[in-house]
Formats: C-alpha cells, sequence, structure tokens
C-alpha cells in the first residue's frame, strides 16, 4: 500500500508541479486581491439540509471580506452541489480542482463524500482543509493523507464520552444502540465501547439502519423488546426523529443519548413536536457550540455577532446550529490563512492548519480551543455534555478532552 | 437517382457525426470535456433502456441497479482482481446482460405497470445488496480506485498514451466513452431496423398479435432485457472509470428513474433522441442549482423543466426530430 501510494503521489506529483507552474509566480486560487477555496455540499436531495453549513461559512467569509479580508485579500468560497453522492462530490472536486483552480478544498460535507476525494486531493497535493466529518480516519491518518485534516470532535471521541458517562452515572443500564450502517455509525459504536470500557457488556441490543432505508420502525422495536433501559441514538436527524415518535407509539421511554449530528434545538424541536414533552425530556448528548435559541447565550458577543451575521450577509434561519457550525469553521480557516502569511502557498496553508491555537473563537463554548500539531490533525477534540430540559439544551459538567 | 440521394444524405450525416465526435472536446475546457462524457455514460444507458421500454414496451425501473452491477464488475475486478479498469468494460456488460435476462424473467407474467414495479424493488433492494456483500463490495464506504488500485487506473497521471497519441485523461474519457457510445448506438440501430426490432415492436404493439403470427414471447422479452442490460452494464463500468469510485450512494432508485426521464424526454422509440435526453440528465439538475441553491429549489426547478418538456413535447426530443425531418425524409423515400 505504501508503495502504491508513493507511485501515484510520484506521477501525480508531476502533474501538480506542471498546474502550479503554469500558474506563473503565485500559488493557484491566489491573487493579489483574492483568495479562491472551495467545497461540496448537498444543495438538493436527501440530506439538503446540511446545506446550512456552507451557507453560514460563506456569510462568515462575506463579513470577512467586508472589513478588509486577509492580508488585503478577500476570500472567494465557491461550494457546489453533490446531492450527496460521494461519485458526484468526486466529480465537482475535480471541477473545483481543474477547472475554477481553487486554491483548496475547504469543508465540504460528509464522510463517504470525503473518503471519496481524499486520495485524488493528496495525490496532486490539494488541501483538504476541515473537513465536515467527525470519521476518525481525517484526523487519525495523517501519516498516509498529509494534505487532509478534518474538525469537528471526531465520532469515536463522542462515543467514548456517552460510554463513561454511563459506566460512571448507571453501572447496571441495559443499552441499546441504534447506529447508521457505514463508517460513521461504526465509528460511534466502537467508541461506546471503548468509554464502557469493562462495562462493554451492557450493550443488550445493537440495531443498525441504511442511510437508504425508509424507516427505523422495526429496529426501534426490537430495542424495547430487548428491555433497553438508555438508547444510543447514533443516527442522522430523520432517522433520530423517527426514533423518538416510534418508541412514544409504543409507550417506551428510555434515556435517550442522541449523537451530535442530530442534536441540534430544531431537531430536537422536531422531535419533541412529533411526541410529547416528556417523550425528549431528560436525553442527552455533547455540544461544542453555542445553540444560538438557548436563552444562556442571548447575549453572549459571539451569538450576537452570530446574528448580525446572519441577518446582513445570510438571510436564513438564524436558529440554525449548522450555521453556527459553518461560521465556526469559516474562523478557523480565516486563522489558518492569517497565520500562512503574506504569501500564501498550498504547503504554507496545510503548515499553519496543523499548528491552530485559536482560543478565541467566538461561536464555540467558552474554554474550547482550536488546537493542531503536526501529529494531531484533530482541531477540536474538547466537548461538553449537555441534558434536554423544558424544551432546551442545558451543558453541565466540565469540559471532556477526548482523543 | 432518389437513392442516391439518399446514400449521400446519410453519408454527409455519417461524416458530420464523425467530425462533431472528434472536433467536440477541443470546443469546450479540458475539464467539460469530463462532463460531456458523464453525458455519454447517461446516453449508452438510455438508448439500452430505449431499445427494452421504446421498441419492446417493457417499463424498467430498475435499470439504476443494473449499471451498479456494470460498476461494481469493474470496480471489484480491478480492486480484488488487479484487472486494469478499461479491459473489464466487456466483462461488466455481459454480468449486466445476465443479470438483466434475470429480472427480465418475472417480465414473462408481469406487464406494464405491475412489471415497472417488480423492476422498481429490484432497484431500491440494490443498496442494501450491495452493503450485505461487503467484503466483494466494500459495503457502505464502497471501493475506491484511486485509492485501493491505482496503478489499475487509466490515465493516472494526468495524461494517457494511445497509439502513440498522447492526450489527457478527460478527453481519453470523451473519447473512450462517446466512441463506445457511438458504437453502442449503430448496433442499436442495426437491431431495432432488422429482423429482431421488427419482433420487438410487435410484442410492444400486442402480444397476441405477436403470438399468433408465431413470434415467442418469453424469448423475445427476455432478450430484449438482457441486450438492454449489456448497455446499461458497460455504462455502469464508464461510471466507475470516470468516478473512480463506486458508492452505493450513486446508484439509489433515483438513478433508474432519472434514465426513465432520459429515455422520455429523448423520445421513446426514437434512437437519436436519446443525445437530447442524455444532456438533459447530464445538465438540467446541475443547471437549476445556478438558477437558486435555496432549499428545494433546485430539485422543484427540475421537476418543472420535466414537466415543461413533457407537454410541449409529448413524444420527446426524438418526435419532435422526426416532424422536423419528416418534409425531407418523405421526399427521399417516396418512390417514383
Amino acid at each position: 500500500m505504501t508503495r502504491t501510494t508513493h507511485l501515484i503521489l510520484c506521477a501525480l506529483g508531476a502533474l501538480a508541479l506542471a498546474t502550479v507552474a503554469s500558474g506563473a509566480a503565485s500559488e493557484t486560487g491566489i491573487t493579489s486581491s483574492q483568495v479562491l477555496i472551495g467545497g461540496t455540499t448537498p444543495l438538493s436531495g436527501p440530506a439538503s439540509a446540511y446545506q446550512s453549513v456552507a451557507k453560514g461559512a460563506a456569510a462568515y467569509f462575506r463579513y470577512i471580506d467586508a472589513k478588509g479580508g486577509v492580508n488585503k485579500r478577500k476570500i472567494k468560497y465557491v461550494y457546489k452541489d453533490d446531492a450527496y453522492d460521494p461519485s458526484k462530490t468526486a466529480d465537482k472536486t475535480r471541477e473545483l480542482v481543474q477547472q475554477d483552480k481553487v486554491f483548496a478544498i475547504f469543508n465540504s460535507l460528509g464522510t463517504e463524500q470525503n473518503l471519496a476525494t481524499r486520495a485524488y486531493l493528496n495525490a496532486i497535493k490539494v488541501p483538504q482543509l476541515f473537513v465536515a466529518s467527525g470519521a476518525t480516519t481525517f484526523g487519525k491518518d495523517y501519516k498516509q493523507y498529509p494534505w487532509t485534516i478534518g474538525y469537528q470532535p471526531n465520532y469515536r471521541a463522542e462515543g467514548t464520552i456517552y460510554g463513561r458517562y454511563v459506566a460512571k452515572t448507571s453501572p447496571k443500564a441495559r443499552i441499546g444502540v441504534l447506529y447508521q450502517n457505514d463508517d460513521y455509525g461504526k465509528d460511534l459504536l466502537a467508541g461506546l465501547r471503548n468509554g464502557l470500557a469493562k462495562k462493554a457488556k451492557l450493550i443488550v441490543s445493537k440495531q443498525s439502519y441504511d442511510v437508504e432505508d425508509p424507516d427505523v420502525q422495526s429496529q426501534v422495536a426490537k430495542l424495547k423488546a430487548a428491555k433497553v433501559s438508555t438508547l444510543m441514538l447514533f443516527a442522522t436527524p430523520k432517522f433520530a426523529i423517527q426514533s423518538y415518535v416510534y418508541a412514544h407509539k409504543l409507550g417506551w421511554k428510555p434515556t435517550v443519548y442522541v449523537n451530535a449530528v442530530s442534536s441540534a434545538a430544531n431537531i430536537m424541536g422536531l422531535a419533541t413536536a412529533g411526541t410529547n414533552k416528556k417523550q425528549t425530556e431528560g436525553s442527552l448528548s455533547i455540544v461544542f457550540l453555542k445553540d444560538p435559541t438557548d436563552a444562556h447565550w442571548a447575549k453572549d458577543p459571539g451569538v450576537k455577532l452570530y446574528r448580525s451575521i446572519m441577518k446582513k450577509y445570510n438571510g436564513g434561519n438564524p436558529n440554525d446550529v449548522y450555521a453556527v457550525y459553518g461560521m465556526s469553521v469559516a474562523h478557523t480557516f480565516v486563522a489558518a490563512l492569517k497565520k500562512a502569511g503574506k504569501n500564501p502557498t498550498r504547503a504554507g496553508i496545510m503548515k499553519a492548519a496543523t499548528s491552530l491555537n485559536v482560543t478565541n473563537d467566538p461561536f464555540l463554548l467558552p474554554g474550547i480551543a482550536v488546537k493542531t500539531s503536526s501529529t494531531d490533525h484533530f482541531p477540536l477534540d474538547q466537548a461538553k455534555l449537555q441534558r434536554y430540559h423544558n424544551g432546551h439544551w442545558v451543558s453541565f459538567g466540565g469540559l471532556f478532552r477526548v482523543r | 437517382m432518389r437513392r442516391g440521394l439518399g446514400i449521400a444524405v446519410w453519408a454527409l450525416t455519417a461524416v458530420a457525426v464523425l467530425a462533431l465526435y472528434l472536433l467536440a472536446p477541443h470546443l469546450v475546457s479540458d475539464f467539460h470535456s469530463r462532463d460531456l462524457a458523464q453525458a455519454g455514460v447517461f446516453f449508452i444507458a438510455i438508448v439500452g433502456l430505449n431499445i427494452l421500454t421504446g421498441y419492446t414496451g417493457q417499463i424498467s425501473l430498475g435499470h439504476g441497479a443494473l449499471m451498479a452491477v456494470g460498476g461494481y464488475t469493474t470496480a471489484a475486478l480491478a480492486v480484488h482482481e488487479h484487472w486494469r479498469d478499461v479491459w473489464t468494460i466487456p466483462l461488466a456488460g455481459i454480468a449486466a446482460g445476465v443479470v438483466g435476462f434475470l429480472i427480465g424473467l418475472p417480465a414473462l407474467r408481469l406487464s406494464g405497470i405491475y412489471l415497472a414495479l417488480a423492476t422498481f424493488a429490484f432497484a431500491v433492494a440494490m443498496p442494501s445488496l450491495l452493503k450485505k456483500f461487503s467484503g466483494l463490495t466494500g459495503g457502505g464506504q464502497g471501493l475506491r480506485l484511486l485509492e485501493q488500485a491505482p496503478l489499475q487506473v487509466t490515465g493516472l497521471s494526468g495524461t494517457v498514451t494511445v497509439f502513440g497519441h498522447s492526450t489527457t485523461q478527460n478527453h481519453f474519457l470523451y473519447y473512450l466513452t462517446w466512441g463506445i457510445g457511438l458504437v453502442a448506438f449503430v448496433i442499436a440501430w442495426l437491431i431495432v431496423r432488422g429482423r429482431l426490432g421488427r419482433t420487438f415492436r410487435a410484442v410492444r404493439d400486442s402480444e397476441v398479435a405477436a403470438a399468433s403470427v408465431g413470434i415467442d414471447l418469453a424469448r423475445t422479452k427476455t432478450l430484449a432485457f438482457a441486450i438492454s442490460g449489456v448497455y446499461a452494464g458497460v455504462a455502469g463500468a464508464l461510471f466507475a472509470i470516470q468516478a473512480e469510485i463506486v458508492n452505493p450512494l450513486s446508484f439509489t432508485f433515483l438513478l433508474s428513474i432519472l434514465l426513465l426521464v432520459g429515455a422520455v424526454v429523448g423520445g421513446l422509440g426514437s434512437l437519436p433522441g436519446m443525445v437530447v435526453g442524455a444532456f438533459f440528465v447530464e445538465y438540467v439538475p446541475d443547471l437549476s442549482t445556478h438558477v437558486s441553491s435555496k432549499p428545494g429549489v433546485p430539485d422543484f426547478i427540475y421537476g418543472a423543466a420535466i414537466i415543461l418538456v413533457m407537454i410541449l413535447l409529448p413524444t420527446g426530443a426524438g418526435g419532435l426530430l422526426r416532424r422536423v425531418a419528416r418534409p425531407l425524409t418523405t421526399r427521399l423515400y417516396l418512390r417514383p
């Protein structure tokens, strides 16, 4: 594998050199007045709710541009529709690199989607920055893929936090897991086992579903039949909401741990609307972003800034936590770009992205830093636990740091 | 005299098509020739679907799954058996042809909407089937040629040398896909204008009448499914070669519906119209995200475009072509 990787690197390195050479003195995608970056997001299709991430990031870049940009360069961010189909991601990413000639790929969304382009981008040495997926591989396998770096707390770490908390607070729980049958779901499950450690046998039932499945009714029924008292929802929003609804229909009320992918306040609102307040009450999740719907942050300067940017440059729903995520990742890119100096190069931005220590991200919970090093490609690895109470998330306890 | 004129018109058309084939990638940017190559994949699949649905009258909502068979055959041979990607195309065609034959078997008992539902079930089941046999298919991750079989990918270095001519990978993919597309088109044309084509049309127009003149319905229908499957398989193989990745998410039932949309927009029962159908399927979804990317709007525009085409051109692009060309062709074919 290393030998073949080496071979592609050599073969395509030549191509990359040729591309760079034709771009004269400066780096591809960089002019004296602009930095061009691009990414993919599902603007259409079943996962199109996630597009708020890209739109939140775009709004933040417009805000930065209005303030004069970074080193007098404006950040132009193009995002293309991949409809959540990995083969389209591969195609659109090629378009961004070959046709639009972007400086770097930024925050493309989805686990399989980013896996589909990773080998290509690394072969031609185009940075694959801050991918919007918590799959552990994007941070862990940096030796093989030095041009790739993740962003959010990884799924394995998230699972570990839940596992440790259950083992500590309810050592007699009967744990049931609903997980998506892919890297994302399996990463969370592996983390959960890791966190439970010796208590891993508390898991009495594991049910999986496929993204294309219409619903998870039978899985929920099986979990109930296994007398599960603590339910782990390692599922995307649609299936998480369904799980609440079906559990409610069965008159079943386990303690629910819902993964961060589906714990946004608007998603929980839908789950509550589909059942009742009692069904979602007491659910647990992790949190690393400031929730704009949380009254606790109403006067927070970060959330105020977020709301003003949304109003001026986005126009979308200001209660969408995905947009906060987009702004946070855009903030991190701006920090990396500043660090890369007056004449950023692709190698330079990679170096900057892997030596970050950002402690002033206004969109993250206080105390959370964006920290990386040449051997640490996990920018965010801190989070808090939060509990759903009276229609709102309330965070509690201290910050966890898990790798 | 008129016969000579007819031959001249055909020869001119052939030369024009060939010239367009050779020149097209040079009229657009290098990257856009890759887009053209993708349209070529749809073209091949849709021509195959047209043989089955347009000429034989058997509706299939399962052609996306047949493309999956072709695409996964290519990817699995490259990754597990170290075949060079382009040499897997014939086998991918055969594999999907066999599967096509098998899903054609229910067609012997079912017809019309019931057959459509049976093939639809096949399309819906395909992603789960692909995940089930993860040893072969890579499960939910799929197979990534560039990562798992880089040495089997043609044009890895960005250029491809064919018979001493060096060309970019994107141009190579274009010439490969549309080259196969043209051959596939000619074969389809020979099939539908010959004896077999007449048999197909007889089955489409009336099964009872066809049977009463001695046509073996079972043989004809399964044969149409198998031929159509070969086309879908070849298209799937080219899809895998271009994307350098196969994943269950690329072969959901939406792909099957997209192909049927292409065949209907192109005009069922017309082969040249399939070019229009292929370009519709390739470009309209993209164009609709350019109009507006607000949530739901691209899907809406795409749907509206389909409805508009159906109202304005109920017989598809092929019907329009026929209407435009009729004054010319009737004069050509009128025997004195």
